[in-house]
């Protein structure tokens, strides 16, 4: 072998070495599907932003614990004090990794920020749509939020707003992000990764992984064989058929509800009949285990079991072909135009075999006898159909989605879903616009008792929709880390959580 | 050949501003981008302020010609994806690309000639049926599937390489190495066949009846005949790369312009769009400019 050619080989194999080296010691290498295209605290309810910057960088007033329900962040308690108004006693020595004290000017500014009209900040349009929002700063520590219409579960609202210093500009996106979370933003190589350090002046117990790089693969399988190569450490997010080793791949609820969404205006779809033959035509139970991932469960509602007043008493529809057939031709006997075209429209790349359980569905509806047209479309042209206002000459459409809420409540799903200004609502019922505004400003028992009877009021009474699954997502993690995936791994990634073995 | 130059110049010009007309108008055609940004639920008020924010209320025409008078002044717009300007994102993609395709052209090249004019001057022997299989190869192997195998075999399993991304000499090697193949399997049938016809020449005869040596004939003579066509099938080929190599970036995780302008196509960033579009066509005239002056210096027959 040639000199040449023995320095090429050294060279290659230091290469190598010197990458495999970044996923050792107390460091790990996450890697996501996708690059983020901002690092902006107030758009970390984006799914691939929020596994960054969510409770790693910037942290929130309260949080949503899957497990344990509404826990205290940065503030150390809260109190309803009536016409609107909550207070909360902010935790005080916490200062934001640049140094500065945070204090209850950072949360009045964050209120501000995330609903500034020059940077239309997703958590601004996500949680406070509709809202008016207003602070009163009572002393450094003791801050009054107060929202207009009044918002019983402000606190878990105030669970998704990122906290961010008051110097942080209303007019611009930031690229360095500060907050006061166990980690420090140190640098963004656009393109290629991103990397955070443990913050040594955080206010709670140091973390045990002392930095975290990120890296952007946007193919599953490669991303799964970088957890089995032992160059990265966690993969979020991994489509079923790339997991396939048991001691690395996980699955979890991952808060997704897929449905087909029914707009009841439209004929044949306004008779209560062909909605339901539209459920008992379904074989929900044949897509699980083959086209869709074992543990994948039947839904009832919008909402995944974990959110307050989920109700389990309700049963998905059978799979009754001949009873769909029966009440297809009562409809017809009826004057309904049951034989009239009706769009099934899917969205390409929404979930793995998007296609394969689209194209099932057809058949499945064909088979009892519906006139049925399946279009996958992308994204963009997807939403142009399913949020309104919708195409006037779009015809009785059923239009398959997923519904993500891992935030315990289905307030953040049922106004936008089921009331009649919903953005996405293909219904148009009084007393379920009522229902719904009932439950929202309830609180308690009251709260859980008013969401479970409007969900038996949707699927029975109603039949508002088609129903499918909640959907499981997998992640596969690298088995030198004692990591379990939770249902909020599909929009945060909580650092401070993972441990090694 | 200055004349020709400007001649060159003057229509590229032309294109260059009808591209820019239809790509402006035909990417908004593909509707308002707003709702793919902001929430589902977001409200009329904030989509409007999205709209206001990025200059999407105004008329079509106005947009146009705002987006044409920043274009004078190299203001290429911010990408509403990434809230930078467009010019720099697709810029750093652009040099990545750059690098990738110019690295694997060079290696196709030395490559595909060397062994594709070894293969005429013995058809059927070794070289050829070398040649001939690896040709075959490249051209009926899908990219996908070769990088997925690839990083299978050489990464997983065997642990030689990283399966993706950039950073080091290593992390080259399998990117590389996967968009070799089907431009070498190409040009190597297309040197091999246009080398039979060259060696076959009456000027090849005789130079072997003059005594000269196979090496001579074959790469002195021979070859600069032959090279022509290929020339043509290499710029072709360049273009491709150039306009970046949007599976092997996928794979790999190479920050090239060509997953950056897939994406910004499916997101509706227009100045990304826009700006990614404007740079790769500069290189592929700047490209078939050089191409041209190859032709002139390999055959003097040609002139401007």
């Amino acid at each position: 072998m040639t000199r040449k050619m023995h320095l090429f080989m050294a060279t290659a194999l230091a290469s190598t070495v010197a990458f495999s080296a970044q996923a050792q010691d107390n460091s790990v290498t996450i890697v996501l599907s996708e690059e983020l295209e901002f690092v902006e605290p107030c758009m970390a309810t984006k799914s691939n932003v929020g596994r960054v910057l969510f409770q790693n960088i910037s942290e929130t007033v309260t949080e949503l614990d899957p497990t344990t329900g509404l826990q205290p962040r940065l503030a150390e308690s809260w109190e309803d004090m009536g016409g609107g108004t909550w207070r909360f006693n902010l935790r005080q020595g916490v200062t934001f990794s640049d140094g500065t004290a945070m204090d209850a000017e950072d949360i009045a500014h964050s209120l501000v920020r995330v609903k500034s009209p020059d940077i239309a900040c997703e958590i601004g349009a996500k949680v406070f749509g509709g809202i008016e929002i207003t602070s009163n700063i009572i002393d450094a520590n003791t801050i009054d939020v107060t929202a207009d219409p009044a918002q019983p579960i402000l606190p878990m609202l105030m669970s998704l707003v990122t906290v961010t210093p008051q110097d942080t500009p209303l007019d611009s996106f930031v690229d360095q992000p500060i907050g006061t979370g166990p980690y420090t933003f140190d640098e963004y190589e656009r393109g290629q990764f991103i990397t955070l350090t443990a913050n040594p002046n955080y206010w709670g117990d140091q973390p045990t992984v002392q930095s975290a790089t990120y890296v952007f693969r946007a193919d599953s399988a490669v991303r799964a064989a970088m957890i089995a190569a032992g160059e990265a450490d966690i993969a979020p997010s991994v489509a079923l058929q790339d997991a396939t080793d048991p001691e690395m791949d996980f699955s979890y609820p991952n808060s997704e509800t897929m449905f087909l969404s029914i707009e009841h205006a439209q004929p044949p779809l306004n008779d209560r009949r062909v909605r339901e033959a539209l459920n008992l035509a379904v074989d929900r139970e044949a897509f699980i285990g083959t086209v869709l991932a074992n543990g994948t469960l039947l839904a009832t509602g919008m909402t995944p079991p974990s959110t307050i007043g989920y109700n389990a008493d309700l049963e998905p529809y059978p799979y009754d072909p001949d009873r769909a057939r029966e009440l297809l031709e009562e409809a017809r006997a009826d004057g309904v135009p049951v034989d009239a075209e009706i769009t099934l429209l899917g969205r390409t790349n929404n979930f793995g075999n998007v296609l394969e359980t689209m194209e099932a569905l057809l058949a499945m509806y064909e088979d009892v006898g519906f006139n049925m047209n399946l279009e996958m479309v992308e994204v963009a042209e997807w939403l142009e159909r399913y949020a309104k206002p919708r195409p006037e000459d779009r015809g009785p459409t059923l239009i398959q989605a997923l519904h993500d809420n891992a935030n315990g409540d289905p307030v953040f799903s049922m106004y936008f879903k089921y009331h009649s200004d919903g953005q996405t609502s293909g219904l148009a019922y009084p007393e379920i616009d009522a229902m719904i505004e009932e439950a929202t400003i309830a609180t308690g028992d009251e709260r859980t008792a008013k969401w479970s009877e409007l969900f038996a009021y949707l699927h029975e009474d109603i039949i508002a929709d088609v129903m499918l699954f909640h959907m499981v997502g997998f992640s596969r993690v690298n088995e030198r880390l004692d990591f379990t995936p939770t249902i909020r791994t599909n929009s945060e990634l909580q650092l401070s959580q993972i441990q090694f073995k | 050949m200055l004349n020709f130059l400007g001649k060159r110049a003057i229509a590229s010009g032309i294109s260059f501003i009808g591209l820019v007309l239809l790509v402006f108008f035909l990417s908004r055609l593909t509707g308002d981008p707003t709702s793919l940004y902001l929430p589902l639920d977001a409200s009329d008020e904030i989509k409007n302020q999205f709209r206001e924010i990025h200059g999407l209320n105004d008329p079509l025409l106005v947009q146009f010609v705002n987006y044409m008078g920043d274009l004078i002044r190299l203001d290429f717009g911010d990408s509403i994806r990434r809230s930078e300007p467009a010019i720099d994102i697709v810029l750093r993609g652009f040099g990545w690309t750059l690098q990738l395709a110019a690295i694997t052209l060079s290696l196709v090249v030395f490559f595909s000639i060397t062994l594709g004019s070894l293969a005429a001057f013995h058809v059927g022997g070794a070289f050829d049926r070398i040649a001939t299989f690896f040709s075959l190869v490249g051209a009926s192997a899908p990219d996908f599937w070769v990088a997925i195998v690839a990083i299978v075999v050489f990464s997983v399993t065997l642990g030689w390489v990283p399966t993706s991304g950039t950073g080091s000499f290593a992390h080259w090697i399998l990117p590389v190495a996967v968009l070799f193949i089907r431009p070498f399997g190409l040009i190597v049938q297309i040197v091999r066949g246009s080398m039979i016809t060259a060696l076959s020449s009456a000027y090849v005869k005789t130079a072997r009846a003059k005594g000269i040596r196979n090496r001579p004939i074959i790469f002195v003579h021979a070859l600069r005949n032959a090279l022509l066509p290929v020339i043509t099938v290499i710029g072709d080929q360049a273009a491709a790369l150039l306009n970046g190599a949007v599976v092997i970036e996928t794979i790999f995780g190479f920050p090239g312009v060509g997953k950056l302008m897939i994406d910004s196509i499916l997101q509706r960033d227009f100045a990304v769009v826009m700006a990614a579009i404007i740079v790769t066509a500069l290189a592929i005239f700047l490209m078939n400019l050089v191409i041209d002056i190859l032709y002139s210096i390999l055959d003097p027959r040609i002139r401007y």
